[in-house]
């Protein structure tokens, strides 16, 4: 007997190697060739305070952490207060905490789960035992688990070993010590009830990736020849700056962490207009900052690349927790009349693809695409089958011979889609002056109105060429559904495992998710929701920003709208969405 | 295009300028052509960037490639493009609000990076395309359009800013002495690293038309046998009352953006002859 699906999550303060634990086990269902999903949660100090993890296993893939644990660790009950909103066990659940760190009298946790289901095991006292030290508790843990719960010990051991041999031998043969001891610990231990809790092993498939929504994305940009980057620290983005800095560099390109998001944009333009793809990466108050040269990218119609990797906000928000608040300053933020194209992928593959997508945008179209990612898709980590290494990758159109008969117009008016060929620097036949005031076709500068008016259309011309050639859409459900969800970004994972239960119990519910926001999808949208009794609109947006953004190209039937909005700062949970369909079917 | 002879105005665009006539301006412009014609640079290797201000109109004056931005990010721009394309010259143009009011930030960290860009301040003291407002430069005391009782903070003087951030060539000239211009421009542009020079060049708009009878007594050559390479004199020239100092300031050579860029390569194990694969990567993304 053995489960298809488990949810384990871990908590305790720093020191406990709480997160590294979580990594190996997703390292050990990958090498198997098992779906995982884990997200990290940390407390606010800077190094040392809590920390927890939660993972998802699976022989299918899963798209949500999952709402309920299967089994919890606490290595602490202080550092458990801090999570328990993120962290609540089944009530036929397994709690194992440290038989040194007891429970708390009267602790509400562990009355929830049933008799015999709370485990007082000595990590601490094992990894003493082991490896001489209380560093060696997170490692212990893991080898309980496997002994316990039958997780896959061989990939567990390959793990600490690629981990730690690259600290030293000594440092590996020491945790190596202590897995063995939790292991022993774990088998002699293990009952009826924890051999149920086995996870389901498919044998002989091919292990897995395993990504964060942060490092697919900058796999994709890689993938799509960016060869510049420069950007500015900032959570939860920082993992994309770090990657570049470390992998740039070994592909021949250029790296700069910029004193500041305004440069950051500045530097992306500038590499760009010498003929260079250039990718910057942000969360929602650098990309506020760079929201004047936004502009001009569009005025001076330069391929680029914008990441959002959005907080919750405003200001300084909850810089560790997912929103979906930025939507409107991605479509609309910036002075004047500035086309973009703003992508929101909605899961981690979709990061790589979003991210090579927009260079072709981009290059294709010659402006600024903005992805909006956010914290759950950016900084989960998940196991993935192979990248499709051979997607389609575009360059921008450069001056021909024909181009330039009677002069060279870097923005020629006249084009069906708004292109013009864009010359590179070092071109003798081609040098031009570009500008952010408005210019003529020659990139002069002008105050005329109707050149104004020209070069807007322009420049707008490019947005219906695109939506007319990309359709970028996630469609879950049945056709002929009765109720539809309409949702972006990483809402999705819950949302699509929240629609495959409903239909599983007769319940014909679809979902919509468009992953190119703007241009905006609006036939697609509208053959969507025509047919729809209901049509529920989730947003974790306190202002319902997507909501109403829908409304400014849609006619919403506003009798058959269910909006279910809330602020960020937690993930959308499956029995959310499925209490939202209830009420829709009622 | 190689065999030809470049001219000065070669590197002229036709298109008329926007400057008042008298404006300094037209100085550093005429000054631009003859130095680039001095070292006939192909204009297609050329790029000159700039941000807001009358000043910064100066690329579309120019028959090289040209950016003309948004105010005080010409050069974070122009160090993308040097960063990617090591092969052009890039010049950045601006006044002296765009580099040390709104861009400052910039300016001291373009210096740090020892961009290899030449920097050409046209400093008037002013804001003259909103018509006359205090600028960073503006004398304490002085009356402007925003100053009505007096400028109460003292200036920035942006030589003294860029010795301290780190440029590695500083120097002051003015707009109305072409020859010094032109020789100092020269230099700068083959300098390699990042190189400023500030060129007091007046607004006889909203300065005055006393301007340049006000600067020509005051102007000063660096004494015989003068140090560049000594920083300590460098600054104290920078600020000497009532006079201006002319000529290279300060000069001396460290690697810049560009080396480093190079040596980060390197390091990185990066080999031009076998550029790896993005699978080789995403190889190591597995357990």
């Amino acid at each position: 007997m053995a489960v298809n699906d488990l949810v384990i999550g871990a908590v305790g303060r720093g020191g406990d190697g709480v997160v590294l634990s979580g990594e190996l086990l997703m390292a050990s269902a990958a090498s198997q060739g098992l779906y995982g999903y884990m997200v990290q949660s940390y407390g606010p100090q800077i190094r040392g305070g809590e920390s927890s993890f939660r993972a998802r296993f699976s022989k299918v893939q899963v798209s949500s952490p999952g709402d309920f644990l299967d089994l919890l660790v606490v290595f602490d009950w202080g550092a458990y207060k801090m999570f328990k909103q993120e962290l609540k066990p089944k009530e036929n659940g397994f709690v194992l905490f440290d038989e040194e760190n007891p429970a708390p009298e009267g602790d509400v946790l562990l009355s929830i789960v049933s008799q015999g289901r709370a485990l007082a095991v000595p990590f601490a006292k094992l990894s003493k035992e082991a490896a001489g030290g209380l560093q060696g508790k997170n490692v212990v843990m893991l080898g309980v688990l496997c002994g316990l719960f039958g997780f896959d010990a061989a990939g567990v051991k390959a793990g600490i070993e690629k981990k730690f041999k690259k600290k030293s031998e000594d440092v590996a043969s020491k945790n190596l010590a202590a897995f063995e001891a939790g292991l022993s610990y774990g088998e002699a231990n293990s009952t009826y009830e924890t051999q149920k809790m086995r996870l389901e092993y498919v044998p002989g498939r091919p292990p897995k990736l395993v990504l964060s929504g942060n490092e697919a994305l900058a796999l994709g940009a890689l993938h799509a020849g960016c060869r510049f980057y420069a950007g500015y620290p900032i959570t939860p983005s920082s993992e994309i700056l770090e990657f570049m800095g470390k992998n740039m560099p070994k592909f021949g390109g250029s790296f700069i962490q910029a004193e500041d998001e305004l440069a950051s944009i500045g530097m992306i333009l500038g590499a760009s207009f010498g003929g260079t793809k250039a990718m910057t990466a942000t969360s929602g108050p650098g990309f506020s900052l760079m929201a004047e040269m936004l502009g001009l990218g569009s005025m001076m119609e330069i391929p680029a690349v914008i990441v959002d990797v959005q907080r919750t906000g405003p200001s300084t928000g909850i810089p560790t927790k997912s929103e979906q608040s930025d939507l409107w300053q991605a479509v609309f933020g910036t002075h004047g009349d500035a086309p973009r194209v703003v992508l929101a992928p909605s899961d981690v593959e979709d990061c790589f693809h979003a991210a090579v997508d927009a260079f072709n945008i981009a290059e294709e179209y010659q402006l600024p695409v903005v992805i909006l990612s956010d914290q759950l898709l950016a900084q989960r980590k998940v196991t993935l089958p192979p990248l499709p290494l051979d997607k389609p990758v575009s360059n921008r159109r450069q001056p021909e011979e024909k181009d330039l008969a009677d002069g060279y117009s870097r923005y020629r008016l006249g084009g069906p889609d708004g292109v013009s060929p864009m010359a590179v620097p070092g071109d003798p036949r081609a040098i031009y002056q570009t500008t952010g005031l408005e210019h003529n076709e020659k990139g002069e500068p002008t105050s005329s109105f109707e050149l104004h008016e020209e070069m807007n259309e322009k420049r707008y011309k490019k947005l219906k060429a695109i939506a007319e050639r990309y359709h970028y859409v996630r469609h879950y459900g049945p056709q002929g559904a009765e109720i539809g969800i309409l949702a972006w970004g990483s809402s999705k994972g819950a949302i699509k495992e929240a629609v495959t239960n409903a239909n599983a119990l007769g319940r014909k519910v679809a979902a919509f998710i468009p992953e190119l926001l703007y241009p905006f999808p609006k036939r697609e949208l509208e053959s969507f929701i025509k047919p729809l009794k209901r049509i529920i609109i989730l947003e974790l947006s306190y202002s319902a920003q997507f909501y109403k953004y829908l409304r400014t190209f849609l006619e919403l039937p506003e009798e058959r709208v269910l909006l279910k909005k809330r602020s960020g700062g937690t993930f959308l949970g499956v029995a959310e969405v499925e209490s939202a369909i209830e009420e829709a079917f009622k | 295009m190689s065999a030809q002879v470049m001219k000065p105005n070669n590197y002229r665009n036709p298109l008329k300028p926007v400057w008042c006539p008298g404006c300094g301006d037209f100085g550093v412009v005429a000054a631009l052509y003859r130095a680039l014609a001095q070292l006939q640079l192909p204009p297609e290797k050329v790029a000159v960037l700039s941000g807001i201000g009358c000043s910064s109109r100066l690329p579309g004056y120019m028959a090289t490639y040209g950016f003309n931005g948004v105010h005080g990010r010409a050069l974070p721009v122009a160090t993308g493009l040097k960063a990617s394309r090591p092969d052009l010259t890039v010049i950045v143009a601006g006044g002296d609000g765009d580099g040390v009011s709104i861009g400052a930030g910039h300016f001291i960290h373009t210096a740090r990076r020892n961009a290899d860009i030449t920097y050409v301040m046209m400093d008037n003291q002013i804001y003259g395309l909103t018509k006359g407002q205090v600028a960073p430069t503006t004398p304490a005391g002085d009356k402007t359009k925003s100053t009505l009782y007096g400028n109460p903070d003292p200036p920035v003087d942006p030589c003294e800013l860029a010795i301290a951030a780190g440029a590695t060539f500083v120097a002051r000239t003015f707009s109305a002495d072409m020859k010094g211009q032109v020789e100092i421009l020269t230099q700068a542009i083959q300098h390699k690293g990042f190189s400023m020079v500030d060129i007091i060049s007046p607004c006889v708009t909203f300065r005055g038309d006393g301007q340049y009878d006000f600067w020509k007594p005051k102007l000063r050559a660096l004494p015989e046998g003068y140090d560049p390479s000594n920083r300590a004199d460098a600054m104290r020239f920078c600020r000497e009352e009532g006079v201006l100092t002319t000529g290279i300031l300060f000069r001396n050579a460290r690697p810049g953006l560009v080396e480093h860029q190079e040596q980060i390569r390197k390091a990185s194990g990066y080999n031009p002859a076998s550029p790896p694969k993005i699978e080789e990567l995403v190889r190591t993304f597995y357990p």
